[in-house]
């Protein structure tokens, strides 16, 4: 036996701690000494190292959850590579021709100026020192308002003391197994801060911050809002984005401190395989953000992307008073599968929550909505409404809904709606006979269908989102 | 695997009759069913501590006589199990022609075979107790209607339990074509108990079952049940499900779609106090196309009371132009109770439509002010708006002399809710 154990760990040692932080890209594989060089590699401190450890620890101890409707081959984690610098100019396509044309026709149906396809593309361009400048003037004025805003890796750096205070706060280490996993290898990521009584000036985009390329498969973000202040942030974009890692595990934490907002938006369209579900990204996602004191979170998603979608963006309603919204639009089609929703945690006196669900499904895809709301004891007169609506367009794809609905205190009030429903033969026909192609038709009936989230949108996205609906479900009619 | 799992399995071993065959498969299943804890999905919210704890063994005593409580104004053929055993001597009455109630061991070898054939085939095989209770129920009573027969006196099996006593009952009912059956399951347990009491009804095209269910005992017991039902093309059902709480009571019923244009109703009201637990899970299973589903489940919780309720619809894949409702609606008198639920939709068909609403709320504050206001006392409006709340279900009882006996029952039950 113990001779086994020698053994075992001389042959960890053999791979080395012996770090060559030259190398790009680490060979697959997952130990403490792979954690180690990452940590190495962003030049952290020993805290943050511990904090990857004792994840990493718990992790191994965590088993796969299985309760999600989804279905994919079991994941190695040894075969996986943990880190990968950035790639170098030279590795990049050197223009748009020898980019993907379908990708190529997509931007252009969305209508993406040229200089965005090409960042979007990663094709290595001088145009891209324009959008540096952009960033720069968006920088200063940032600053100018006592707004941090920069990646993680950076603030570990520069405001160890905020993310000591923050980070696992709200997603602790051993939260979920891909949570864990995360703390554990999370490259990159952004950090925002938000002072006392500040409405942060623009809108914080992920799409415009300077390392934006290859944040890796394992992002964190972490906002915090102190107290009295207002961010609207916007995470990924409607164009569709390549990558070559298959399996994602984000993080992302909220801090909305007492009469302090957080809107959160998402788009994401990542690549979802080909027509077998072959090669899509498995985008296993935790979200949480707590509320103090008058509070409010406002999670707005809108799902395209993804062979595999696990995500359930929530909030912790624990001061009284505090409000959590959820509007999310889950559009499946192909081989797809989403299990996503949310959960709403009561427990401070007059909390309140809406959710918003709408799933679409087509083709081949199932796509369900998975939600819990819970009014524990304290939660006086907290009240929540939630209303999930599914339609089908196809007979070969599934619809599905799961709500679990908690409630521990008499003075809550919880309400919980479904519908599940299909493109119907008369909506069809009015649109036809005042000459839409079915298409179109189609594509008109999704959005009106839709119309409650993508009016929580900022309004440029919410006119992407609408497009990229339309593209996403062109085919699926007929 | 707990103890009494295990000693369930081991008395089930000395057991070698007519169902042989079925008891092997379902001790085979069980041989491998983990023992659920928090993290099963189908036992998440109910705690098996109870079962685990039990002092309960089976009893056999001839002397211990136990009679099911009367009903006004209503007549039916009883049959009685008493600590899980029959009285043959209730088979000897004179039946309605086209029905037929014997015990499985006393059919002739045709009818065993078939008998044999049909059972556990409605009841899921993933029902725990439900294979505990395939391995050991003895008298296992067999109904069945001929095609064709309406018979219209209806039929009560009632489980009755002594102190610290355990018990297993089951009963199979099969429905020929376009006949007509009413059947009353009710359970009447006594402190320390421990029941499982499952039915499979297999209904044949055109017929029609009118089904109840009653657990309005209270107390230390526990009762776990199942009623299953297949229905056939056309096939017709309706169901009323009146329970209270004990330490542990707990029901599955399955409604399984297994022909076309077959159409269910379901209506079910829990009434929870003190420290009792009641927890329903219902499944319907919209197999093939054209059916139709109403759901209504309503429960008023008080106390330290805690209800829990899965109700769970699945739509095959060629189950297309199905219609399926599901409402739950729940009062939370206390803020020690608890209420757990979770209406399930899974769908896979697209030409359907399906809705659930569930909600959960305390009694109208305007509704009882304005009571007050006209000189009723709080608890007395308390219990009138109760009352009213469950009230509408029982005006859906097909039976209106059930309906009335079981109407000052609840009423009794609210008014002893509002005391504490």
């Amino acid at each position: 036996m113990t001779e086994q154990i020698d053994k075992a760990l001389a042959r960890e040692y053999e791979a080395g701690f012996v770090s060559d932080v030259e190398s790009e890209t680490f060979e697959p594989g997952l130990d403490e000494s792979v954690i180690r060089r990452i940590s190495q590699m962003k030049n952290e401190p020993e805290w943050m190292l511990e904090w990857r450890l004792s994840a990493f620890r718990e992790w191994l101890e965590m088993e796969e959850p299985d309760w999600a409707l989804v279905d994919y081959p079991k994941i190695d984690f040894q075969a996986i590579s943990y880190y990968s610098a950035p790639k170098s100019m030279k590795d990049k396509p050197k223009s748009l021709d020898e980019v993907d044309p379908e990708l190529l026709r997509t931007y252009e149906k969305l209508g993406i100026p040229l200089i965005e396809q090409q960042m979007l593309a990663g094709v290595a361009v001088d145009a891209v020192f324009d959008s540096v400048s952009v960033v720069t003037t968006f920088r200063d004025k940032l600053e100018e308002a006592g707004v941090i805003f920069c990646p993680i890796s950076e603030a570990i750096q520069k405001y160890p003391e905020l993310i000591k205070k923050y980070i696992g706060s709200v997603v602790p280490k051993k939260d979920n197994y891909y949570a864990a996993l995360n703390c554990a290898v999370f490259t990159d990521g952004s950090f925002v801060y938000i002072p006392k009584g500040t409405r942060c000036p623009m809108e914080l985009s992920t799409y415009f911050r300077i390392n934006e390329q290859n944040t890796g498969q394992f992002e964190r973000t972490l906002i915090v809002a102190d107290e009295g202040s207002h961010v609207s942030y916007l995470e990924g974009c409607t164009a569709p984005q390549r990558d070559e890692n298959q399996l994602h595990a984000a993080v992302v934490e909220l801090v909305a401190m007492d009469n302090a907002e957080i809107k959160y938006s998402t788009v994401q369209n990542w690549y979802p395989g080909d027509e077998d579900g072959k090669g899509g990204i498995y985008n296993f996602v935790t979200k949480r953000g707590i509320c103090h004191t008058n509070a409010k979170i406002s999670w707005t998603q809108v799902e395209t992307g993804s062979a595999v979608t696990w995500k359930y963006p929530s909030c912790v309603l624990k001061g009284d008073n505090s409000v959590g919204e959820f509007y999310s639009v889950a559009l499946t089609r192909g081989r797809q599968q989403a299990d996503t929703g949310t959960k709403m945690i009561h427990l401070g006196k007059n909390t309140k929550s809406t959710i918003i669900s709408k799933g679409i499904s087509a083709g081949k895809s199932n796509n369900s909505y998975r939600g819990l709301v819970r009014m524990n004891p304290g939660a006086d007169g907290a009240r929540n409404f939630t209303q999930c609506d599914s339609l089908l367009i196809g007979d070969k794809c599934g619809a599905h809904t799961f709500p679990y609905v908690e409630s521990r205190n008499p003075s809550a009030i919880i309400e919980h709606e479904a519908t599940t429903s299909k493109v119907s033969d008369e909506q069809m026909f009015l649109c036809r006979q005042r000459g839409l192609d079915p298409e179109k038709a189609v594509s008109m009936i999704v959005n009106g269908f839709c119309k409650e989230v993508f009016k929580e949108l900022p309004m440029e996205f919410a006119v992407e989102a609408g497009k990229l609906l339309e593209i996403s479900l062109e085919g699926s009619v007929g | 695997m707990s103890e009494w799992l295990e000693s369930a399995i081991t008395r089930a071993q000395s057991i070698n009759d007519w169902l042989a065959p079925k008891r092997a498969n379902a001790l085979e299943l069980l041989s491998t069913t983990k023992w659920p804890t928090r993290k099963t999905e189908a036992w998440r919210y109910t705690p098996l501590r109870v079962v685990e704890r039990t002092k309960a063994k089976s009893i056999d005593d001839a002397a211990i006589r136990l009679l099911p409580v009367a009903i006004e104004n209503f007549s039916a053929i009883e049959l009685a199990f008493v600590n899980g055993k029959l009285d043959e001597s209730q088979l000897t009455n004179a039946l309605p022609k086209g029905l037929s109630i014997s015990l499985g061991q006393n059919l002739s070898d045709s009818e065993k075979a078939q008998a044999l054939s049909a059972f556990s085939t409605t009841k899921p095989d993933r029902h725990l107790f439900g294979l505990v209770n395939d391995v050991l129920a003895q008298d296992v009573v067999i109904i069945t209607v001929e095609a064709g027969a309406e018979i219209s006196e209806p039929v009560r099996i009632s489980s009755l339990l002594s102190q610290g006593a355990e018990s297993h009952t089951r009963v199979q009912v099969s429905l020929g074509e376009g006949s007509r059956l009413s059947v009353i399951e009710d359970i009447q347990a006594q402190g320390e108990s421990l029941s499982t009491a499952f039915v499979e009804y297999n209904i044949a095209a055109k017929a029609h079952l009118e089904h109840y269910r009653f657990a309005l005992q209270t107390g230390t017991n526990v009762s776990i049940g199942g009623s299953h039902f297949s229905l056939k093309d056309h096939a017709k059902m309706h169901s009323t499900i009146v329970s209270f709480g004990s330490d542990l009571s707990r029901l599955d019923t399955d409604i399984i779609h297994a022909g076309e244009f077959a159409d269910a109703k379901l209506n079910a009201m829990h009434l929870l106090d003190g420290k009792e637990l009641f927890d329903l899970h219902a499944t319907v299973e919209h197999a093939m196309p054209n059916g139709t589903t109403e759901e209504n489940v309503r429960g008023i919780v008080a106390d330290r009371a805690r209800s829990v309720f899965n109700g769970r619809i699945h739509i095959h894949r060629d189950a297309q132009k199905t219609l399926a409702e599901l409402n739950n609606r729940n009062l939370l008198m206390s803020n020690t109770a608890e209420i757990n639920t979770k209406p399930e939709l899974e769908i896979y068909a697209d030409d359907v439509r399906c809705a659930h609403g569930a909600t959960v709320a305390e009694i109208d504050k305007q509704a009882l002010y304005y009571l007050q206001t006209r000189g009723v006392s709080r608890s007395k409006a308390q219990v009138m708006l109760n009352f009213g709340f469950i009230n509408e279900l029982i005006d859906l009882m097909p039976n209106a002399a059930l309906a009335e006996w079981v109407r000052p029952i609840i009423r009794e039950r609210f008014a002893q809710m509002e005391v504490k």
